[in-house]
């Protein structure tokens, strides 16, 4: 028996009994692959500019480190269509101190007010009335330095002679740094040390110890999309349009910015062509910000692809480590210096020192530790958050020791690893309990993928073959904040608003899965809101793989609510209780008594209204314990971990150096894979990424200056650098809190890579790379090296 | 300022551009195409491919006033059951979506040279375009069911 409304309306049948609901574990299609396919999906700077628009051009530094001492415009303002050009000077005198922002230090000015820091600094905004017209005057502003020592890198910055800051600023986001305010006399903005037992008596106690120094040059991000902002006011408010992954953070900094009430500044989003870690926390926002409130103009800022490339960068990275084995092969010691060279300012680098930092040793048990991590200041474009967030390149050292240890000690690479990965309960060296964390069947995978025990090929005296193995561990970034509203519309269709960015991972498409799981709705009938701070509730980020956890978890609750509201009405309806009734595809049933109503139904009987919605909010905030001051130890230092590996067969020519990929196979425990096809082209977007930050993709700098900034000195992974053959491999352990035991995935398979394919260098011809990228030149340098032993390697 | 008429999809457009006005920001700025995009500016990327009598062209390298008169494709030009178009589309060729429009024009004029591409003569054809998400097995698996449609 079906219900009978109380109306005399038809009841809305749109939601057939058939149609397939695409919930939890299925491979439901992007919402929007069509528009994707077609280009007819609309990004930030496909929005039309109203007229009055302001285009923005920025005159950027030449000087690495210089006193400003005039800033000549005179000729930019002559210049026809040119509005105004505006300075740091100009914007100090409005804005004070509040013109330094950045997630972790305030020390990133909007534009350079006293001295600049970095070749590529902005040092002024001119505004007219089209984009060619503000670059070209842009060139005519000149600039008066008077030149300081610079820092070029980090070995020049721990000397101290010269100080990129005079003093240290931390932010007001993070308390934890508040102790290091006025600091002066360095260059380092935070350290972490990570201690457990004693490893100097250790390493000294061991039958065999591997030492080596790894370098990870800066690599940059580079999404095809380039960054793109709008700002305007509207009756005092000011609201923006922009390439970010952080709406809610920018409309913090903003408000802090122009000290206006946060309910005063609005940020929206578009879905992001890509972004990887780039358009996150301070980028053209604060500028396009200032420039809009201070002169009431609406702005519009385009980066050139050169531009881009002076926003932000991933962090180079130097890493002493040490790795010794008693005479049982067993890991007694792990010695680790990381230096991160965070470029003019810290951004995010000092969460990066630590996080990353934590996690130095490897995944791996290990009697004793000592972790020094360091962020450190120079004269270069700031490095910040990047795909894996510091963790490629303590992993390219602790798998580089490792593997030659296993070497050293005459063992497979293979089950050397295995023998002393965490296992589920095992307390890793940070000392948190692992869970979910299943290294032991990524690793096994990859490896059988592969074929590991099958013979390598003999080679033909020219090419010769190798293979090689390795781990990712990373921490999901804890403390962080979720929310989630979702209106069910009265058709039976639902909106749900949150503030988590789709830049191309898809999480639309799978928050609405989670929401149709619950619900049992067709999760094509759930729409997902774009992030605007006026609408969507705030969240911390959309960064480090946290959202599948973190904002699934909130999207799961709010769906819950939801249900148990929908259970509640019918029960009220029908006078029975809401725990006798339960939610199905067709609605909901009270099995004994054959009562069914549709969630449409249901929804029009409560309100006697068509287009009604039904509102829910739940929040998700997940916990840590901050680690102890001077050990860096916590017994909960991430809410969960990731766990990857890699395995790669490849060919080396030893006559040119280049390295051919025949096989790469990649895994990672996603805990439970709410859209397997998502999940697997995570798993190889990250490793053909870091195939580029392998093989050729840096940044290079010469005094200062980056001098491949653009797309054709720039060299990233092409549709001929992929591997003959990937496997992508996706392990489900899953977690016990997790969104029906899911958690994120963009960042595991970019761990492993490098140690991976170095380790097959090692073992075809011989030679340990230390270097990255490992280029045909350098591959030739080492089997030179290797030949002539009184050389060292290069 | 020349007045010339671009004729983008088998519409034509009238619109005047400098001499040195690019064909991407003549399409993006006085037509209103979407799905050329710039992504490098140097030719490098392939993001702002257009095809121009069947032919690829980097719109962000291109004066407009070259491609007067000349009929354009552009992605959104392309019917929902254009072979190449539904092709991606379920082979899931797309993340962050952003360089595929121009994979698929760059798909176009492959299969309008070479009915049956090899896989060496896809990548070929394809590696002038970057996709930083890496979509590229499923590129590949889309230019190969692509093939198949658009021969029968």
């Amino acid at each position: 028996m079906t219900e009978v409304l109380p109306d005399a309306q038809p009841a809305d049948t749109r939601q057939a009994e058939t149609e397939p609901r695409y919930g939890v574990g299925e491979r439901r299609k992007r919402f929007d692959a069509l528009g994707r396919v077609r280009g007819t999906i609309r990004y930030t700077g496909d929005e039309a500019n109203p007229p009055g628009t302001a285009f923005v051009g920025v005159h950027r530094s030449t000087a690495p480190h210089a006193r400003i001492v005039a800033v000549h415009t005179e000729d930019a303002l002559a210049v026809e269509g040119v509005l105004a050009v505006v300075t740091g000077r100009d914007l100090y005198e409005v804005l004070g101190d509040r013109i330094y922002t950045g997630p972790a230090f305030a020390d990133q000015p909007c534009l350079a007010v006293d001295k600049t820091r970095f070749v590529g600094e902005a040092i002024a905004a001119v505004l007219a009335t089209d984009p060619d017209t503000a670059r070209a005057a842009a060139d005519e502003i000149a600039v008066e330095y008077e030149e300081l020592p610079p820092v070029y890198d980090i070995d020049d910055a721990l000397r101290g002679e010269a100080f990129v800051h005079e003093e240290l600023r931390p932010s007001s986001v993070f308390a934890d740094l508040a102790h290091l305010r006025g600091v002066r006399g360095t260059n380092v903005n935070y350290e972490y040390r990570q201690i457990l037992g004693d490893a100097a008596a250790e390493h000294e106690r061991a039958a065999t110890t591997v030492t080596a120094t790894t370098w990870a040059p800066p690599t940059h991000h580079v999404p095809i999309e380039l960054p793109s902002t709008s700002a305007w006011v509207d009756s005092g408010r000011l609201e923006m349009l922009s390439t970010t992954q952080t709406p809610s953070y920018v409309r913090q900094t903003v408000s802090d910015l122009l000290d206006i009430p946060l309910s005063q500044v609005r940020i929206m989003t578009r879905p992001l062509g890509g972004s990887f870690g780039c358009k996150m926390y301070d980028r053209l926002e604060p500028l396009a910000a200032a420039l809009a409130w201070t002169t009431g103009r609406r702005v519009r800022i385009d980066a050139t692809r050169e531009d881009a490339f002076l926003l932000t960068t991933r962090h180079g990275a130097r890493v002493t480590g040490s790795m010794s084995a008693d005479a049982d092969g067993n890991i007694v010691a792990v010695t680790s210096d990381v230096r991160y060279d965070t470029g003019a300012f810290a951004d995010v680098g000092p969460r990066i020192a630590a996080k990353s930092g934590l996690v130095a040793p490897g995944p791996y048990r290990i009697a004793a530790v000592d972790v020094r991590s360091r962020c450190i200041y120079t004269n270069k474009v700031s490095a910040g958050p990047f795909r894996g967030f510091g963790v490629p390149q303590v992993t390219w050292s602790h798998e580089t020791l490792i593997d030659e240890l296993a070497r050293e000690l005459g063992e497979d690479p293979y089950r050397f690893r295995r023998r002393h990965l965490l296992r589920e309960g095992d307390i890793a060296t940070v000392g948190t309990k692992m869970h979910s964390a299943d290294f032991l069947t990524c690793i096994d995978e990859v490896t059988r993928a592969v074929g590991w025990d099958d013979p390598t090929p003999e080679g033909d005296g020219r090419w010769v073959h190798g293979k090689g193995v390795a781990v990712g561990m990373k921490a999901v970034l804890t403390p962080t904040i979720a929310n989630a509203t979702l209106n069910l519309n009265q058709d039976g269709s639902a909106t749900l608003l949150i503030s988590t960015v789709d830049m191309g991972q898809g999480s639309d498409t799978i928050m609405s899965q989670i929401v149709g799981e619950v619900l049992s709705l067709d999760s094509r009938r759930i729409h997902v809101v774009r992030a605007d701070t006026d609408a969507t509730p705030y969240d911390t980020i959309t960064a480090g793989s946290r959202s599948t956890y973190h904002t699934g978890n909130a999207v799961r609750l709010v769906a819950e609510a939801m249900r148990n509201k929908l259970l509640g009405f019918a029960a009220e309806r029908w006078g029975v209780p809401a725990e006798e009734l339960v939610l199905d595809a067709q609605g909901v049933v009270h099995e004994a008594k054959e009562l069914r109503g549709s969630l449409s139904d249901l929804v029009r009987a409560k309100f006697g209204a068509r287009g009604a919605t039904v509102t829910t909010a739940e929040n998700f905030t997940s916990w840590w314990v901050p680690y102890d001051h001077d050990t860096g130890l916590s017994e909960k230092v991430t809410e969960h971990w990731f766990a990857g590996a890699a395995a790669v067969r490849l060919a080396v020519d030893i006559w040119t150096g280049r390295i051919r990929t025949q096989h790469l196979a990649i895994a990672g425990d996603v805990g439970r894979a709410i859209n397997p096809t998502l999940v697997e082209q995570q798993l190889t977007g990250a490793a053909i990424m870091g195939i580029g930050h392998t093989l050729f993709d840096e940044m290079v700098f010469d005094q200062g200056q980056i001098t491949n900034a653009t797309m054709l000195d720039y060299q990233l992974p092409s549709i001929k650098d992929l591997p003959e053959k990937l496997t992508p491999v996706i392990v489900e352990s899953a977690h016990r809190d997790g969104p029906f035991g899911a958690k994120g995935v963009g960042e595991t398979t970019i761990l492993p890579i490098a140690p991976a394919y170095a380790g097959a260098v090692r073992d075809a011809c011989g030679v340990r790379i230390t270097t990255l990228p490992l280029t045909p030149e350098r591959v030739l340098n080492h089997l030179a090296d290797a030949a002539d032993p009184g050389k060292a390697g290069r | 300022m020349n007045e010339i008429t671009l004729d983008v999809n088998g519409t034509p457009y009238k619109v005047a551009v400098e001499d040195t006005t690019l064909l991407l920001d003549a399409l993006r700025r006085r037509v209103g195409v979407t799905s050329a995009r710039e992504g490098c500016g140097v030719g490098a990327c392939g993001a702002c491919t257009v095809l121009a009598e069947g032919r690829s062209v980097s719109s962000c390298l291109a004066v407009a006033v070259r491609y007067d008169g000349t009929p354009l494709t552009t992605a959104d030009g392309l019917p929902e059951d254009d072979p190449v178009v539904s092709s991606f589309v379920d082979s899931d060729a797309m993340q962050c979506g952003y360089c595929i429009p121009g994979f698929v024009l760059m798909t176009k004029e492959l299969l309008s040279e070479n009915r049956s591409p090899s896989d060496e003569e896809i990548s070929d054809h394809l590696e002038g375009n970057i996709c930083r998400c890496a979509t590229y097995p499923e590129i590949i698996k889309a230019v190969r069911l692509a093939a198949k449609r658009s021969a029968t």
